[in-house]
């Protein structure tokens, strides 16, 4: 029997890298009928809730007692000396940078771990510890290996609570990132000029935050004279796949297994009224930008054209709607 | 007058004592006004009123007459930080002001601006518009042109209102979880939307961010504008779905359910605790990070250069950009070597410029996966690309990351635009035979193909095509060829078409134009051809012409070319728009331009001239004056021809036939019968509308007839930026230069109108541009020997009723004079004298009427005529002082000019109080929506005041005295006066209005009595020189 998550209802090959591995390590478990039970009590909704707090997950599953068991759970955490090897890894590649600023999980971040002799993640399942409240001597319990399947989702969730079990939260992790490649920076521009002889302090300018424009300038106050964008002048729906739901493509949510699909449903839900919103939008755009009177004047006198023009541009306007009364005057 | 505003007012955090929360942003309406006020010293603990504002009730009042009252507006009141001027308060010395308290005013958009401005708190009542109301509010405001009860910010909201609509079109939005709220945020990292957030940011009237709720004494400091376009787009966009999204999808767990519930109307919050709200917080997050990153001053950038002579590799190097300025870069060598230290690219700081860089290349290798290999080393500035590689980032890739917010740099022949395509290059000249003027005739030309800036010929097209790769080296640079290429070469080669002129003048009028399908890339003209083009499109002054044998006058340089270019243009047979500036002369320029076909020996038919009856009077005094050879006979009256036959015979020796408007209607298969040499129309503003029969009569009358048949258009008004006028105008000049009506108004005139569509507007003035020529009297490079003061005479004629009870008061006090004794003889005479006047300006000022009714105007030439000009001064926006000396006619032109317009004209007069006076003067010469018409009487209004604000003096009716005029006339005309003055005094044609006009004029004996000794002369008269002095000329 092979287990998936309900993530993997969508195939596996959407899975991101990290679930899959998550969930690989689950199944090398040997005790198959323990881990069916813990994935019926996932699904069933049992576990009442998942926290993360600093290096440690707590958790709530209701288990046959009224009061729900509580489970901690945790990996071991990298020394500052281990983390310190991990960053200086990971300054030898931008891309590693790069990846992690745009939120996006390296698939080789290991390989920046493996530096220190460590893990991102862990090898085996023994290296993950748990406690529960429950009687149960088993460990895992089948409530801490509920836990353990929703784990991949909520890593689904927020990649890089990875890194916050391992002891460095994503923001630690960036700033000491900067920090490196500033050192490692300065290393270099000192090696260069060792070799040149050379300054080349050159454009590090800084300046000020500059006041806007307006302040220097006390007309641009009120003053407002671009036209309309030529590209807003028709407003035109989306090209296939071009809108943002489309490209965010699936919720990165784990699903609650009492309400299967939610998360499909509520997307395409989010779809049909978007694009219901984007038809009206598009029927508000043709139907906007009346220009004050100033077009019903030049067509009203279009019947009466008759006479002689300054009486009848006279008689015209004198005409105009009565209905409303003359602006401006007291 | 009032103007309309809106600022924005940021949500607030709830004060003590609030119950749910804090209060919500929104759009603050609200309006300044003029009036006198004094000067404000604050208090310690609070913030001062504005004194210019308008409180709530007249606000909303006001909003209602405007029609955009809004039932979703609640009052409120905010704090606005304004640009401010320090002004001493009454009763205190205004001197050595410094350390003493402040005091001042707020300024007013458009106001002048004092040397030192100052920013103060001051806080406005006014109405205000949660975020969905808000968008549908704006929705309704114009998108385009000025509009004098809204303020500039108002469409600058309504550009960004139009904006939001665009990303809810195209979907550009995610829902989101912030901080235990659920928020529908706008996606902005497409290239084009990057773009509009920085021309709105870098525009914004900084009026939109002045307010806040509070009410500290402290001035609000302006942040980032950048962020605050996109937290206000946020604003909108969010309120409309907000509006719109029904949250119930059923089968929802509780965290996804509560999201979709904050997500519909309500306050946005989350009903989740805590934990579930954070959880909620970081995955929406997640997800729309991998979609679109924040709004940032600068985005990386890739720039691909092509690989140096004899070697394969591209390099592609890697740096920052502005997002303001796209070629404002940094290198990555530069951005590493800052390490934490902020940067400063142009305007701006970037704060952690590595990280920036980083992220953006992450981004980049997601869409672009050979980037990746570029980032192995831990500062890399640059990367190798192979051919095939390049390929791809040239032909897909370059699209897709600027897409997810990454700048891409292509070697400017490969940049994708229309230059890279395959299009041509010519060379063409005028046949050394040809002299240029007929429009179908051939040119001797050349051609080359031509794709991303490098000529080559058919063959080498197929040589490089045999490559078959898609990126090809020619000419030392890097062209793309695209499958239809040779293709399409072939074909046009085996076309080998000829060249016209008239394509040449196509081509050269519009960027973008294509000759048979293919683009043209490049258009060199010889020296001939060029000088032809040049005077065509107007890039040039046109070439002057001297002013005819046989015209009676001088004619001023700009005049000369004003006829050397109708000269062009009718060598070209292409009718003309002389749309000068009122006051630059364009009768005569058309008077020389007829003499000048006289002088010439080509004129043979006669020539057809309509204008309003208003301004006949003036054509045939003009040509009397300026053109004695030209055969002129009026078209009008009762006694006019009444059939073909006695047309043609009255048009014997005939040059210039003059009428009118409703004539030309009246007798329009008279009038076709003949076959006009030309038909000239003035006031061409009077064919605007292309339904109406006179509008159609007119463009039936331009056609030819069996020979050619020349047409010419004047107008004073700027026709060009009249859309909905042009087209009429058009096909009356040259038809099908815009095509057909329908296609004219899908094409032109609803973009332009609506919308403000730039490009739109560019090609339709490229279109027209050729055929009108209007010049500025403000434009002193042009019009340089113009002086500063410019006397007019505006000719009039009389009504029918005018002309009667002119005749019959003339009979009436003549008889009754001659009756008299000597002693009361004087008093008669004047009275005779004042009521004649009277007469000239409106019968019903002389049969002292009170009111004045729709059909006032019509009982006046002189009415019709100055309402004809101040239709100009009003539209141009200047400013005009209309002298009387006849304060009942002051009235009674009050009430008709007010009902006309619609906008206040204020009075001076007698019997306005010292208060008034200084008040309207004030207000004429400050408030910067203050009225353009100003009526002052002769007597009351024609010393000491100051109103140089005014551009055009009006001698509605003229007084014997010159010196009284001309001291008038000096309001505006003195130190402080920036502009031309023009003067306008009406002549009534043949009356004694005209008898005294030219009495100034020669300085008769006369008149030096009449300067020298008032009006007792006048009772000195003889009975026959009364009788010449008062009757009526023909």
């Amino acid at each position: 029997m092979t287990i998936t998550t309900s993530l993997g209802d969508q195939g596996l090959g959407q899975q991101p890298w990290w679930v899959a591995q998550w969930m690989e390590l689950i199944n090398s478990y040997r005790y198959k009928k323990r881990l069916e039970r813990a994935w019926t009590y996932a699904r069933e909704g049992n576990v009442l809730s998942i926290r993360f707090e600093g290096r440690r997950v707590h958790a709530r599953v209701q288990g046959s007692e009224i009061e729900p068991y509580k489970v901690k759970l945790w990996l071991d955490v990298l020394s500052d000396e281990d983390w310190g090897y991990v960053l200086e890894a990971l300054g030898q590649k931008a891309r590693w940078s790069a990846q992690l600023l745009a939120g996006i999980m390296p698939e080789d971040i290991e390989r920046a771990f493996a530096a220190s002799g460590r893990r991102l993640f862990p090898f085996k399942l023994q290296e993950v510890r748990s406690e529960c409240s429950c009687p149960d001597k088993a460990n895992p319990c089948k409530h801490a290996s509920a836990v353990y399947y929703l784990m991949g989702d909520r890593f689904s969730e927020d990649p890089f609570v990875l890194f916050q079990l391992r002891g460095r939260t994503r923001s630690q992790l960036l700033a000491d990132l900067a920090m490196q490649r500033r050192e490692l920076l300065q290393q270099r521009a000192q090696a260069l000029r060792a070799s040149q002889g050379a300054d080349t302090s050159a454009a590090t300018a800084t300046a000020a935050q500059p006041s806007p424009i307006a302040i220097s300038d006390p007309a641009r106050w009120w003053r407002y004279d671009a036209p309309l964008d030529p590209a807003l002048v028709v407003i035109t729906p989306a090209m296939e796949g071009e809108s943002g739901l489309e490209e965010a493509g699936p919720l990165p949510l784990a699903e609650d297994g009492r309400f299967p699909e939610a998360n499909q449903h509520f997307l395409a839900h989010l779809k049909a009224e978007g694009t219901r919103l984007a038809q009206a939008a598009m029927a508000m755009a043709m139907a906007a930008g009346r220009s004050m009177g100033e077009d019903s004047a030049a067509h009203g006198s279009a019947a009466n054209g008759t006479t002689e023009p300054a009486a009848a541009t006279g008689s015209g306007s004198g005409a105009a709607p009565a209905s409303k009364a003359q602006p401006g005057r007291r | 007058m009032s103007l309309l505003h809106a600022t924005w007012l940021p949500a607030t955090a709830a004060g003590p004592t609030a119950t749910n929360g804090r209060i919500a942003a929104g759009l603050l309406l609200w309006a300044d006004t003029w009036r006198v006020a004094t000067p404000v010293t604050p208090s310690v603990d609070a913030v001062p009123e504005h004194p210019l504002s308008l409180n709530q009730d007249d606000l909303g009042a006001w909003l209602e007459e405007l029609d955009l009252w809004s039932e979703d507006s609640r009052p409120a009141e905010a704090t606005l930080t304004l640009p401010s001027r320090r002004q001493a308060s009454r009763g205190r010395k205004s001197a050595d002001s410094d350390g003493a308290i402040w005091s001042g005013l707020p300024l007013q958009a458009g106001e002048p601006l004092p040397k030192q401005v100052e920013w103060w708190p001051w806080r406005v009542e006014g109405w205000l518009l949660k975020p969905a109301a808000a968008a549908q509010w704006l929705n309704q405001l114009p998108l385009a042109g000025a509009h004098s009860d809204l303020a500039d910010e108002l469409r600058w909201w309504s550009h960004l209102e139009r904006w939001s609509l665009s990303l809810l079109a195209r979907g550009r939005w995610l829902p989101e979880a912030r901080h235990g709220r659920g928020r529908w945020q706008p996606l902005l990292n497409r290239e084009d939307d990057r773009r509009r957030l920085e021309d709105l940011a870098s525009r914004l009237p900084q009026v939109i961010d002045a307010g806040e709720r509070g009410t500290s004494l402290s001035c609000r400091r302006p942040g980032s504008q950048r962020l605050l376009v996109a937290r206000l787009l946020e604003a909108l966009l969010d309120g409309q779905l907000r509006a719109g999204f029904s949250p119930n999808c059923p089968g929802l767990d509780p965290l996804l359910g509560a999201w979709q519930k904050a997500l519909g109307p309500g306050d946005g919050r989350l009903e989740l605790d805590g934990e579930d709200a954070e959880r909620l917080d970081t995955a929406t997050h997640h997800w729309r990070e991998a979609v679109a990153g924040r709004v940032e001053p600068a985005h990386a950038c890739l720039e691909l250069f092509t690989p140096p002579e004899g070697e394969e590799l591209w390099e592609l190097r890697f740096s920052l950009q502005a997002e303001a300025d796209p070629s404002m870069k940094l290198a990555a060598a530069t951005v590493w070597a800052a390490g934490d230290n902020p940067l400063a690219l142009g305007e701006v700081t970037l704060d952690q410029p590595g990280a920036l860089l980083l992220e953006g290349l992450g981004r980049a290798l997601q869409v672009f996966e050979p980037i990746s290999r570029g980032l192995d080393a831990a500062a890399p500035e640059a990367m190798q690309l192979t051919p095939a590689e390049a390929f791809v980032l040239v032909r897909t890739a370059a699209a897709r990351l600027r897409d997810v917010g990454v700048g891409v740099v292509l070697p400017a022949s490969l940049s994708g635009g229309l230059a890279s395509r395959l299009g041509l290059a010519i060379q063409a000249e005028l046949p050394t035979t040809s002299r240029g003027f007929t429009l179908g005739e051939s040119l001797s030309w050349s051609w080359e193909l031509m794709i991303g800036g490098v000529t080559l010929n058919l063959r080498d097209l197929e040589r490089l095509s045999a490559k078959r790769s898609p990126l090809v080296h020619h000419k030392g640079a890097w062209i793309e060829l695209r499958p239809g290429d040779l293709k399409n070469a072939k074909k046009f080669c085996a076309l080998d078409p000829g060249f016209k002129l008239d394509e040449a003048l196509r081509i050269t009028g519009n960027e973008g134009e294509t000759l048979y399908r293919l683009p043209v890339h490049q258009f060199n003209p010889g020296p001939r051809l060029q000088a032809v083009l040049e005077q065509y499109h107007q890039q040039k002054a046109p070439d002057p012409l001297p002013a005819p044998e046989g015209f009676a006058g001088q004619l001023r340089p700009y005049q000369e070319r004003g006829l050397g270019w109708l000269a062009f243009l009718h060598r070209f047979d292409q009718g003309a728009c002389l749309a000068d500036d009122m006051g630059l002369g364009k009768t005569i320029q058309l008077l020389a331009f007829l003499q000048h076909l006289k002088a010439e020996g080509e004129l043979k038919r006669p020539v057809l001239l309509v204008a309003p009856t208003s301004v006949l009077t003036n054509w045939k005094r003009e040509a009397a004056g300026f053109t004695p050879e030209l055969q002129v006979r009026e078209h009008y009256g009762p006694r006019r021809p009444a059939n073909e036959e006695a047309l043609k015979k009255a048009l014997g020796g005939i040059d210039l036939l003059l009428t009118s408007y409703g004539l030309l209607q009246r007798d329009s298969e008279l009038l076709e019968c003949i076959d006009w040499q030309g038909v000239v129309i003035d006031e061409a503003q009077a064919i605007k509308n292309p339904s109406a029969k006179q509008s159609q009569a007119t463009r039936d009358l331009g056609r030819p007839g069996k020979q050619g048949r020349f047409r010419i258009a004047l107008t004073g008004t700027p026709v060009e930026n009249r859309v909905s006028e042009l087209w009429a105008l058009m096909d009356f000049l040259n038809p099908k230069v815009l095509g057909d009506e329908a296609f004219f108004r899908q094409r032109y005139r609803l973009p332009i109108e609506r919308y403000g569509d730039m490009s739109s507007l560019r090609d339709l003035k490229g279109r027209v541009g050729p055929f009108i020529l209007r010049r500025l009297k403000t434009d002193k490079s042009i019009i340089s020997d113009l002086p500063e003061k410019v006397e007019l005479s505006e000719w009039v004629g009389l009504s029918p009723e005018q002309k009667q009870l002119y005749n019959k008061t003339v009979e009436d006090s003549l008889d009754t004079i001659a009756r008299s004794p000597l002693g009361q003889k004087h008093g008669q005479v004047l009275a005779l004298l004042t009521k004649l006047k009277q007469i000239c300006n409106h019968p019903a000022l002389a049969l002292k009427e009170q009111g004045v009714d729709a059909g006032f105007a019509a009982r006046s030439a002189k009415v019709q005529r100055l309402e004809e000009i101040l239709e100009e001064v009003i539209e141009a926006g200047d400013r005009a002082l209309l002298f009387t000396q006849f304060a009942e006619w002051g009235h009674l032109l009050k009430a008709h000019l007010e009902r006309r317009w619609r906008q206040e004209v204020p009075f001076l007069y007698g019997n306005t109080s010292k208060n008034e006076r200084q008040a309207m003067v004030d207000r004429f010469q400050d408030d910067p929506r203050g009225p353009q018409l100003f009526l002052l009487s002769l007597k009351a209004g024609g010393v000491g005041l100051n109103l140089t604000r005014a551009s055009h003096v009006f001698h509605i009716d003229r007084w014997w005295n010159p010196a009284v005029e001309n001291q008038a006339t000096d309001r505006a005309y003195r130190i402080g006066q920036t502009n031309r003055v023009l003067v306008h005094k009406f002549i009534t044609s043949g009356s004694v209005e005209e008898r005294i006009d030219r009495m100034i004029r020669e300085k008769s004996r006369m008149a030096e009595d009449i300067i020298g000794s008032g009006e007792d002369w006048l009772g000195g008269l003889e009975m026959a020189q009364l009788r010449d002095l008062v009757a009526l000329e023909d």
